[in-house]
């Protein structure tokens, strides 16, 4: 199953498509993807288990969001007021 | 104002040019609310009970097809390409 993972993350070119957001507008994608990347970690570590699939959700957000969006999360998430649920 | 429905079908009646206006009318608005409610129902967006089903979108299958009519994107061939957690 992991080398599944490190299959597809090598060879990675662009966030595939999704079928839950088939429309023009991409924003709820790059949200989810990155709501999506910090569920996977606390699950994952709070299993015990390698967080390497994880990357697959940041690969996608990186090539979807705006990089001032994501430094904002960032920040919200180090402040401590990030809206999303996590 | 009771029987509108008599009072209609009277005039009606005396004027029966005016069904087909009824029937185009009342198709339009039949179609649109049929429309709002598939959007109110079945879209994926929308959540009606925000503690049990707090994001409906993620419960969609991964070629699973909302739109109506989709252009250059075959739905059959998608297949599941997100880890699980």
């Amino acid at each position: 199953m992991s080398d599944v993972i490190e299959e597809k993350l090598k060879n990675y070119r662009t966030a595939p498509f999704d079928a839950r957001f088939p429309n023009t507008n991409q924003t709820r994608n790059c949200f989810q993807n990155y709501l999506d990347f910090h569920r996977c970690n606390k699950a994952l570590t709070e299993k015990g288990q390698d967080t390497t699939p994880c990357e697959w959700y940041q690969r996608v957000y990186k090539s979807l969001c705006p990089i001032g969006w994501v430094q904002k999360w960032n920040d919200q998430l180090e402040a401590g007021n990030f809206p999303g649920k996590i | 104002m009771p029987s509108l429905l008599g009072t209609v079908a009277k005039q009606l009646k005396s004027h029966p040019a005016l069904i087909p206006l009824f029937i185009f009318i009342g198709g339009g608005a039949t179609m649109s609310m049929l429309y709002l409610g598939r959007l109110a129902l079945k879209n994926p967006d929308v959540s009606w009970d925000r503690k049990n089903n707090p994001e409906p979108w993620n419960k969609m299958e991964t070629n699973q097809q909302y739109k109506l009519f989709t252009v250059n994107m075959d739905y059959s061939k998608l297949k599941k390409d997100r880890p699980d957690f």
